[in-house]
C-alpha cells in the first residue's frame, strides 16, 4: 500500500497542490490544473483581493466489497492559490472543467487606447 | 512567475508560500511513481484497473489486452503558449499491468470520468467463487 492510501485511513483527507501550467497567450493568461477525480460540484474557486484559491475534493467511490491490491492514488483534497496581478481583468475570469483538468482563463485588462491630440493651427 | 508579482503584496505571506512550495511537492511525499498512477482492485466479479489521466479523452488511450497483461498507452499534449510554469507532465505514457487471473475478454469495458480511467475486467466463470451446497444426509 502506498503512502496515499495510508493517509486516507485518517479522518483528514491528504492535501495536494495540483500540478499546474501557467502560460500566456495573446488574449491573456491560461492556467491549467490537473485535478483528476474532482467533479464540478466538488470544486470551489474563490477570488479574494488578488489571491485566487482553487479547492477541490476528489471522490473515489469503490464498489462495495472491493479489495485493493495496489493503490497509488486515492481520495484527496487539492488546494492551490495563485496571486494575480493588476493586468488581469477580474470581471471576465472564466473557468471550465474538462476530463479532470481545470482551465482558468484570465484575460488582460483592455489597454487604454492611445489618443492623438490634434494641434489646431491658428 | 510574472503573475505572482503584484504592485502591492504583503511580503511575509509570500515568503511563507515559498517555504510551503518547497515542502510540498505536487506528487506528494516526493515519491515519484510511474505515470500514470494506478489503483488495482478486485471483487468477486471483476478486476478493476484505475488510472489518473487528467486531460486525456478515452479516444486518446489505447488499451491492449493480451493473455496475461493489460497495456495502457496514450499521450498527453502540453498546451500552446509562453510558459511561466510547467508542472503537468506531458508526453507518451505506457503502463503494463499484469493480470494473473483469466478474464472474460469480450466483456472488458473502459470508462473515463473526471480524468480517471476505469477498466473493468470481468473474471472468467471458472475462477469465480462458487458455493457448493452440501446436502446433509
Amino acid at each position: 500500500m502506498s503512502e496515499v492510501a495510508k493517509k486516507e485511513e485518517g479522518k483528514e483527507l491528504s492535501r495536494f497542490r495540483p500540478a499546474t501550467d501557467i502560460l500566456e497567450r495573446e488574449d491573456g493568461f491560461h492556467i491549467f490544473m490537473d485535478m483528476p477525480g474532482v467533479s464540478k460540484d466538488d470544486m470551489a474557486i474563490d477570488l479574494e483581493e488578488d489571491e485566487l484559491t482553487v479547492t477541490g475534493r476528489s471522490a473515489q467511490c469503490p464498489v462495495s466489497g472491493e479489495k485493493f491490491v495496489e493503490a497509488q492514488f486515492g481520495a484527496c483534497e487539492y488546494v492551490r492559490s495563485i496571486s494575480i496581478s493588476d493586468i488581469v481583468d477580474r470581471e471576465r475570469i472564466k473557468a471550465s472543467l474538462e476530463n479532470g483538468v481545470l482551465e482558468l482563463f484570465l484575460p488582460k485588462v483592455e489597454k487604454v487606447q492611445p489618443k492623438r491630440i490634434t494641434i489646431e493651427a491658428q | 512567475m510574472v503573475i505572482d508579482f503584484n504592485t502591492l503584496y504583503n511580503f511575509p505571506s509570500r515568503l511563507d508560500r515559498v517555504f510551503e512550495e518547497i515542502l510540498r511537492s505536487p506528487m506528494g511525499d516526493d515519491r515519484r511513481l510511474a505515470y500514470p498512477p494506478l489503483n488495482l482492485s478486485n471483487d468477486d466479479e471483476n478486476i478493476y484497473v484505475r488510472a489518473e489521466v487528467p486531460g486525456v479523452t478515452i479516444d486518446d488511450v489505447e488499451l491492449t489486452l493480451t493473455d496475461k497483461t493489460l497495456v495502457i498507452k496514450g499521450e498527453r499534449t502540453a498546451p500552446e503558449g509562453k510558459f511561466y510554469r510547467q508542472e503537468r507532465p506531458s508526453g507518451i505514457f505506457h503502463r503494463v499491468v499484469n493480470i494473473g487471473v483469466p478474464v472474460d475478454r469480450d466483456k472488458v469495458t473502459a470508462a473515463m470520468r473526471d480524468g480517471v480511467l476505469t477498466v473493468t475486467l470481468p473474471k472468467s466463470a471458472e475462477v469465480k467463487p462458487r458455493t457448493i451446497s452440501i446436502d446433509v444426509a
